[in-house]
């Protein structure tokens, strides 16, 4: 077809537009091709050939916009797997092995950042971080996730926003808008955190370290609080809300073990990690919940 | 290490650094430093960590030589932000809710085509509208630019009403011109441009979707209202505009069902086609013994 051949000369010289600003290159090379064409007679050859040399450049916009948004997808979904990854690994802490696990947790985490978070600073331009955010969210907030749990397992504190986006700007060309994780994906990340910091407080139970998950009700308790007065402002706030639901569920169960190991404290408390030769709980390790 | 502690507990609460002292805190700030890696740096923590659920908080600040809680500092910081893109986000609103009326006069005024045979004058209100959509349209970038790159986040907001004005819009071109409307044009119309506020090319192609719906019952009301003609016009454009919405490769979204939905509008048109041409109501240069209506473009069938 004569039409589509036409097209698909054109093809070469907006190849080398599709890797930058697409959005913004778009225009600029459509109204080139329609000043191109015959001016103004109204005659069905120029509509035909200027619709079909539109269609064919909303087709490579489209194609290239597809394109982009799988390869974030794919980042996304690797740093998932690797940041959950992290997450095993900093659940496996415990009184004698703390600092090795957490060091190893330590260089997981930067691997994360500089193979695949770097992967996604790579595609994410200009109008890309709000256009694409669904594609890259769920990866993001793992990443938050992971980051903000080994922290606290390190110092007991919260990762703040500011200090993993200042990790993420060495990644960025100094030249271009650096990849920034936003409020939205921080405070989703933040919600996942408290999920695994209820499975940490009940394993540190189960290891006798009580004061360790103690110390996670109290922190998790404040989160809680803060989230409460942030989360109705929240752009799309539903499945936020979702989460405070399982947060508070979680709070919950750690307050329960935290009491649990409370009231019976002075049953088992002692015999928790005992050497003594004569204790008959040797070697017992279950506790009931 | 006990002993350390229990000072530091002391020392902790003589200070009297909380003006709500809230005894519950201090033994978690004592199990906090107790996680802490070397002696040395157990007097820093124990400075650093401050009274988190201080909730007095401004009494706090002002008395307490520690920096205010940075795990509340944060959330605050984060409140005003969402706060503050809650407040453009229903100016933002408050726009495309003109819009919404503007289009809904448009929209009630391109209706008239479809009760006789169309006269410019039904198209002057509803041309009239497009000024006032432009302005419109510029509200909406004024208020943008004060977030830059942040188009996308209110997107939502107004994408569908955009879809809506697109359609209006290239309906109308349409039947002044005979032609499609091209994103660039619709961005003219609108007073827009693609390195402040563009018109988003996936909206305008859902728009051209919607406008191909209206083509059916526009055709299958001009018939009725006596012109023969129109079908072979509407039928080659629609032909055209499926031809060339093949030529793009969809994923299963929302632009996708629309277009699956233009090859039901193209049969209904070309059955409203053949149903004139078999009775001979058309006037075409092929059919035999026709004579009536020389006036018709050569050669476009």
């Amino acid at each position: 077809m004569f039409f589509r051949g036409c097209a698909f000369q054109r093809l070469p010289s907006l190849m080398a537009s599709k890797s930058k600003r697409i959005h913004h290159c778009f225009a600029a090379e459509v109204a080139g091709t329609v000043a191109q064409s015959t001016p103004k007679r109204a005659t069905t050859m120029t509509t035909e050939s200027s619709m079909a040399d539109a269609f064919s450049k909303y087709a490579d916009y489209l194609n290239a916009l597809n394109e982009k948004r799988e390869r974030i997808v794919k980042a996304s979904r690797d740093i998932t797997i690797n940041s959950k990854k992290v997450i095993f690994q900093v659940h496996r802490v415990s009184k004698y092995n703390r600092e090795e696990v957490l060091e190893k947790a330590e260089k997981d985490l930067a691997a994360v950042t500089d193979q695949y978070m770097a992967r996604l600073v790579k595609e994410l331009q200009g109008s890309d971080f709000w256009k694409l955010r669904r594609a890259y969210s769920p990866g993001v907030q793992e990443y938050v996730e992971a980051a903000t749990f080994y922290r606290f397992c390190r110092t007991g504190t919260l990762l703040h926003l500011d200090e993993i986006n200042a990790t993420l700007l060495p990644l960025s060309d100094p030249s271009l808008a650096p990849l920034q994780i936003n409020v939205l994906d921080y405070l989703l990340g933040l919600a996942d955190l408290t999920g695994e910091l209820m499975r940490l407080a009940i394993g540190r139970i189960s290891d006798g370290e009580v004061e360790y998950a103690q110390n996670i009700c109290k922190f998790v308790r404040d989160i809680y609080r803060e989230l409460t007065l942030v989360v109705p402002s929240m752009d799309d706030s539903d499945d936020m809300k979702a989460k405070m639901d399982t947060m508070l569920q979680s709070v919950t169960k750690i307050e329960n073990a935290c009491f649990s190991v409370h009231v019976r404290g002075s049953e088992y408390m002692p015999l928790l990690g005992s050497n003594d030769p004569n204790s008959i709980l040797l070697g017992v390790t279950d506790i009931e919940p | 290490m006990k002993l350390a502690f229990r000072n530091a507990y002391f020392s902790l609460s003589s200070r009297s650094l909380n003006p709500n002292p809230n005894l519950p805190l201090l033994p978690f700030l004592l199990r906090r430093v107790s996680d802490s890696v070397a002696p040395p740096s157990l007097r820093r923590l124990v400075m650093e960590t401050p009274c988190s659920a201080s909730m007095a908080v401004g009494e706090s600040e002002s008395h307490a030589p520690l920096s205010s809680p940075p795990l509340e500092k944060q959330f605050e910081g984060f409140c005003v932000q969402l706060d503050e893109s809650g407040v453009l986000r229903e100016r933002i609103r408050a726009v495309v809710m003109e819009i919404e009326s503007t289009t809904r006069l448009m929209h009630a005024g391109l209706l008239l085509v479809h009760q006789a045979r169309p006269s410019p004058e039904v198209l002057e209100r509803p041309k009239a509208q497009i000024g006032v959509l432009k302005e419109l349209y510029n509200r909406l970038a004024e208020i943008l630019r004060e977030c830059p790159a942040q188009y996308y986040r209110y997107h939502g907001d107004w994408r569908g009403e955009t879809q809506t004005v697109v359609s209006l819009l290239a309906f109308m071109h349409w039947l002044e011109t005979g032609n499609l409307l091209l994103h660039t044009e619709a961005q003219e119309k609108l007073g827009l441009n693609n390195l402040d506020f563009g018109l988003d090319v996936e909206d305008y192609l859902i728009g051209i979707c919607f406008m191909s719906s209206e083509l059916p019952r526009f055709v299958v009301n001009q018939v009725t209202a006596g012109d023969y003609d129109c079908p072979r016009k509407v039928l080659k454009f629609m032909t055209e505009l499926h031809a060339a919405f093949r030529m793009l490769n969809l994923r299963n979204d929302f632009l996708r069902k629309k277009f699956d939905g233009m090859k039901y509008d193209l049969r209904r048109v070309e059955e409203v086609y053949y149903d004139v041409k078999i009775r001979g109501l058309t006037a075409n240069d092929d059919s035999t013994g026709d004579t009536t209506n020389q006036e018709q473009p050569q050669g476009l069938v």
